[in-house]
């Protein structure tokens, strides 16, 4: 499934996330699956919470000489392949120092000690999310 | 995370991986892929991975990665803001049959028919509560802190109760359900089932089963109590959509209605579920729990001993297969609980003390399962010691049900989460 396809199933606007403005998505009018319909029946949807824009933080203009730190949260295997690609930049970017770590907490946790590691000593960040 | 960042994520979650995205507010998050799985396969397999393509872009995996991390951003990326998300109109109207396949057809129900949520069945079923119509129940999402949780109305929870075919006085259960915020259609790729067990006197008011077959399909509240928390879980969380918010490998056919176990207080020695968590007898209560599954207990070690089997050796010997990441649900027969009473189990405390200290593991065995850090954390520890299955007594918990044909009892590998007040929702 393609991006675009993937956000109208789940009720986001793509034209929207484009550019198009929460008013002007406000006033379209959603169609019922039929006009000449018999019955009428409700809407068993909850209410989502809208999405706040989250900008990208801003890309470094190269590796070289940079140190990335590799993340994992914690699922089986993660360890492992980050490990391979400690590998992979010792044997391709030599120039490049990576760091190894597990995030702390259950999955989705936010791991505040080690973001404040990754602002003192990391330039980018190679997370394993999931298996 | 404020760091320029590749997330990397295995091609069998790549429908979950950009829908989580999006929901995030980065829809155009710079999500490297994988070949599936990565979980299982030699340290050659996984380097020979970052030596192939992105199986999305078709481009070479590193360069994905490296330029995930320094090409510039374009003007999608850095764009701020609040998007509403819309879950279509208040109301569809068409005939019966096409209603009731646009229902299936968009993911609202559990592929079975419903009963279609007019206005007149929800008004109705709104009469089974005290509480107005746009007041807020709770929020449920379909793994808490994975996803957005989304937040619903006391209509809203009847407009699902109506389809799973409740009648109005199932209603405040209903309700208590939904404001607990677990969902029955959690999205691990475990294919998780939920249990609820209901005490107090509501189980004799709805005509509730806790007799024979008390956890099948048979008495119209158990089986719609039960249904309806899938629905709502499905329509009020955006729970159970397959690749994006559910990805149980295999799924379970407990959720179709999940397991609903109104406790046989009458027939049990023991103390009811609900006042071991702090409510009174007479108050009415759903407890909840969450976990892999429900297993049959015959078979176990100490069954075949006279005069009284050994009921407490055969829960241990059941829960073996049990994991440390839930905890155990034992569903007895009243035959079960006197059989174990007259055994010296006068309480259900004194059996869950007696199962903490005697059902272990060895640190060997435990540190070559999938959590064993979790089980044994300290890596001194020698093979041979035995290790407890569960650190606390109270990861046990006991409910009996049943109509007493046969002494039998089941095990599920599911922890207690949450009791919640029926009497509040009335």
């Amino acid at each position: 499934m393609n991006r675009r396809n993937m956000l109208s199933l789940l009720g986001i606007s793509p034209a929207l996330l484009a550019g198009e403005s929460l008013g002007a998505q406000k006033a379209k009018k959603v169609e019922a699956p039929s006009s000449a319909g018999q019955i009428v029946a409700l809407n068993p949807k909850g209410l989502p919470p809208p999405i706040q824009l989250v900008p990208m933080a801003k890309r470094l203009n190269s590796l070289e000489g940079k140190t990335i730190y590799l993340v994992s949260d914690g699922f089986p295997g993660a360890d492992r392949f980050l490990a391979q690609i400690a590998l992979w930049f010792k044997k391709n970017m030599p120039s490049v120092t990576t760091v190894y770590r597990l995030k702390a907490g259950a999955f989705a946790d936010d791991d505040p000690k080690l973001n404040a590691e990754l602002k003192a000593n990391g330039n980018a960040v190679i997370m394993a999310i999931g298996h | 995370m404020g760091f320029p960042t590749a997330p990397m994520v295995t091609i069998a979650f790549k429908d979950l991986a950009l829908s989580n995205a999006a929901q995030r507010g980065m829809p155009h998050e710079r999500i490297c892929f994988t070949p599936h799985p990565v979980w299982g396969k030699t340290d050659e397999e996984m380097y020979a991975y970052l030596e192939g393509n992105d199986p999305v872009s078709g481009r070479p995996l590193m360069k994905e990665v490296i330029g995930a991390l320094t090409n510039p951003l374009t003007p999608e990326e850095l764009k701020v803001g609040e998007v509403s998300v819309s879950t279509g109109p208040e109301t569809f109207a068409d005939t019966e049959d096409n209603l009731q396949q646009y229902y299936i057809d968009n993911g609202m129900t559990d592929f079975m028919q419903i009963v279609l949520p007019t206005q007149e069945r929800v008004a109705a079923m709104l009469k089974g509560t005290s509480h107005k119509p746009d007041e807020m129940v709770g929020k449920m999402a379909p793994a808490r802190g994975s996803y957005p949780e989304w937040s619903y109305t006391v209509k809203q929870v009847a407009i699902n109760a109506v389809m799973a075919g409740a009648k109005p006085e199932y209603f405040p259960t209903i309700l208590a359900i939904a404001a607990s915020g677990l969902t029955a259609l959690s999205s691990s790729t475990n294919s998780f089932a939920v249990a609820a067990v209901i005490n107090g006197p509501i189980r004799d008011k709805l005509n509730m089963n806790y007799g024979i077959g008390a956890m099948g399909p048979f008495a119209q509240p158990n089986a719609a109590i039960g249904r309806a928390w899938t629905m709502l879980s499905r329509n009020l969380s955006n729970s159970g959509i397959p690749g994006q918010t559910y990805l149980g490998t295999l799924g379970n056919g407990v959720n179709y209605n999940n397991l609903i176990i109104p406790e046989n207080e009458k027939a049990s020695p023991w103390t009811p579920l609900s006042v071991q968590k702090g409510f009174k007898p007479d108050e009415n209560v759903v407890s909840l729990f969450v976990g892999f599954s429900i297993a049959q207990g015959q078979g176990g070690v100490g069954l075949g001993v006279k005069p009284v089997p050994y009921y407490h050796q055969a829960i241990a010997y059941n829960c073996t297969p049990f994991g440390p990441l839930f905890g155990a649900l034992i569903v007895l027969d009243p035959l079960v609980a006197q059989g174990l009473v007259e055994l010296g189990y006068k309480t259900k405390e004194e059996l869950a003390d007696w199962l903490q200290k005697n059902q272990t593991i060895s640190a060997k065995d435990a540190r070559s399962t999938l959590f064993g850090s979790r089980w044994v954390p300290d890596p001194k520890t020698p093979d041979d010691a035995r290790i407890p299955y569960y650190q606390r007594p109270d990861s046990y918990n006991f409910v009996v049900v049943g109509g007493q044909t046969n002494p039998y009892h089941m095990v599920a590998n599911m922890s207690y989460r949450v009791s919640v007040s029926i009497d509040q929702w009335a």
